[in-house]
């Protein structure tokens, strides 16, 4: 599919919160409790299975850390460990956060364009829930939340975009300046401020009051294909106007991330972004859910709970040596 | 990524600034970040002089801790949790449910600069028993459905398609 050469995943995330508590719950242990039992029994209650119960507190630090590496959970829940728990659901990648800045933090996941799957999911588990449980609601402001930014139908839509060749023409700012104009937002997916390690980016809704779960889904996604036509053309150019650079630099990339022995995660990120950006383009021979799994793989976390006994940067090159010689 | 302030040199710098009682991040190119800490220099500056003064004058100048206990005195407060709106502004989150009730017209204006707009439109809670019990249905029609197509029984499943679609139209007839 064209999609997939451009988005690498999206991602819905719903914030929720129980009427009668106040938000922040991280100083009101028994309370938090409440919140999280109520959250586990209202699931069970309305039948719905597949959900595992994780403690932060206590939990296995590694363990949970590669859960955020994976964007399972959020950063911002292991801030709130103490208090903090995750309903999660592996097998379709839906997880709800537990006493995170909102009381829930309903969230699925899906690789390539399928925000409305992810909605779906989310929405499934939300109407579970409210057969048990009461929400705060207003006909006014809609859903409650702990910030103001995010009321209404406290949803997030996001995209997350492999935009190389728009990077390189400098584009992004401006990309993000016509973003905000409907109310979207770009950040680069990993890495501080202005930072967009391996070309990625995180196309989302900033406004969420007054526009439908339906119009939020359409703007992002017209939005994303828009900067997926804009970055196909470039890579189009490209191939006719400068091949032998554009392989150039993509076979380099491949050579290095084959042959290296120590890799650090500053350098893994360009060369995965030249590697990926080949395979999208059909000059080199690998799968890419292939090279966007290698994206989580080759987080510092996840290394070690596959190598323990290797140093970062050889369990690194070891990996991702490993996935590019298995092909797809 | 340019620069928020010129446009027109690659941002080199994030700054988080504080904006009409809101954090906002911006991305500056060195001479615009330049020119920022100038500006809060000249901000020190002023302070100091006026200090200066009121040692001379004898005049008192409010600390930034005084101004807010001040602040803090004439604020309306939320009467669930006790949250005062100008702690609102200064941390960004609300307290409870309750506090967009107790602060709904000082929130009105916020909320529009944020969203452009204040009216909710969406999902909204299935408030009604015939309502949950509908969306029931509808679920299992569409598990239903789901085994219909795996059957490749598309008689059947094209048949449980149309009931839920009916199902949902009546759900948002329903709606007030
Ligand atoms: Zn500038
Ligand atoms: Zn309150």
């Amino acid at each position: 599919m064209k999609e997939n050469r451009i988005m690498v995943s999206s991602a819905i995330r719903l914030a929720r919160n129980y009427e009668d508590f106040p938000f922040d719950l991280s100083t009101s242990p028994i309370q938090a409790e409440e919140c999280v039992s109520r959250t586990a029994n209202a699931l069970t209650l309305s039948g719905v299975t597949g959900f595992e119960l994780i403690r932060l507190d206590g939990g296995d630090e590694r363990a949970l850390k590669a859960l955020v590496e994976e964007g399972l959970i959020s950063g911002d829940l292991m801030r709130t460990a103490e208090t903090a728990a995750v309903l999660l659901n592996r097998a379709d990648s839906v997880s709800i956060m537990i006493n995170e800045e909102d009381h829930l933090r309903i969230q699925a996941v899906t690789s390539g364009l399928n925000l409305q799957t992810a909605a779906d999911r989310c929405f499934a588990v939300e109407d579970a829930l409210s057969r048990q449980v009461r929400f705060a609601y207003d006909e006014e402001l809609g859903y409650l939340t702990s910030c103001p930014t995010n009321t209404g139908t406290g949803m997030r839509a996001s995209l997350v975009l492999h935009l190389p060749l728009l990077t390189r023409a400098k584009q992004m700012g401006t990309v993000g300046q016509i973003a905000a104009k409907v109310g979207l937002t770009v950040r680069g997916e990993y890495g501080e401020g202005t930072e967009a390690l391996g070309d990625l980016y995180d196309l989302s809704n900033q406004v969420t009051l007054g526009r439908t779960e339906q119009e939020i889904i359409s703007t992002v996604t017209a939005v994303g294909r828009q900067l997926m036509d804009m970055e196909l053309t470039l890579r189009e150019n490209a191939l006719r106007d400068d091949r032998l650079r554009l392989e150039d630099e993509i076979y380099r990339a491949q050579g290095l991330l084959k042959g290296a022995r120590l890799m650090k995660l500053a350098e893994f990120y360009p060369l995965w972004s030249s590697v990926r950006l080949g395979a999208a383009m059909n000059l080199l021979d690998y799968s890419l859910p292939l090279m966007d799994s290698l994206l989580s793989m080759a987080q510092p976390n996840h290394l070690q709970s596959f190598y323990a006994t290797l140093p970062e940067e050889q369990a690194r090159a070891e990996c991702v040596r490993t996935a590019l010689d298995s092909g797809r | 990524m340019l620069c928020d302030e010129c446009n027109l040199n690659e941002a080199s710098y994030t700054v988080s600034l504080m904006m009409e009682g809101q954090i906002t991040t911006r991305h500056l190119c060195p001479e615009c970040m330049a020119r920022v800490n100038t500006h809060m220099n000249a901000q020190t500056v002023k302070t100091l002089l006026s200090s200066i003064m009121a040692a001379i004058t004898g005049e008192r100048v409010a600390s930034a801790q005084e101004e807010e206990e001040e602040d803090d005195l004439n604020s309306p407060a939320c009467p669930r949790c006790g949250m005062k709106f100008s702690q609102y502004k200064r941390s960004g989150k609300l307290g409870c449910p309750a506090c967009y009730e107790a602060f709904r017209e000082q929130l009105r204006p916020m909320l529009l600069k944020i969203h452009g707009r204040v009216q909710h439109a969406g999902r909204r809670p299935l408030c009604t028993e015939a309502a949950q019990r509908s969306r029931t249905r509808q679920e299992e029609l569409s598990r239903e459905m789901a085994l219909a197509v795996s059957l490749e029984d598309f008689e059947t499943a094209a048949r449980l398609r149309d009931q839920i679609r009916a199902l949902a139209r009546e759900e948002k007839e329903a709606q007030p």
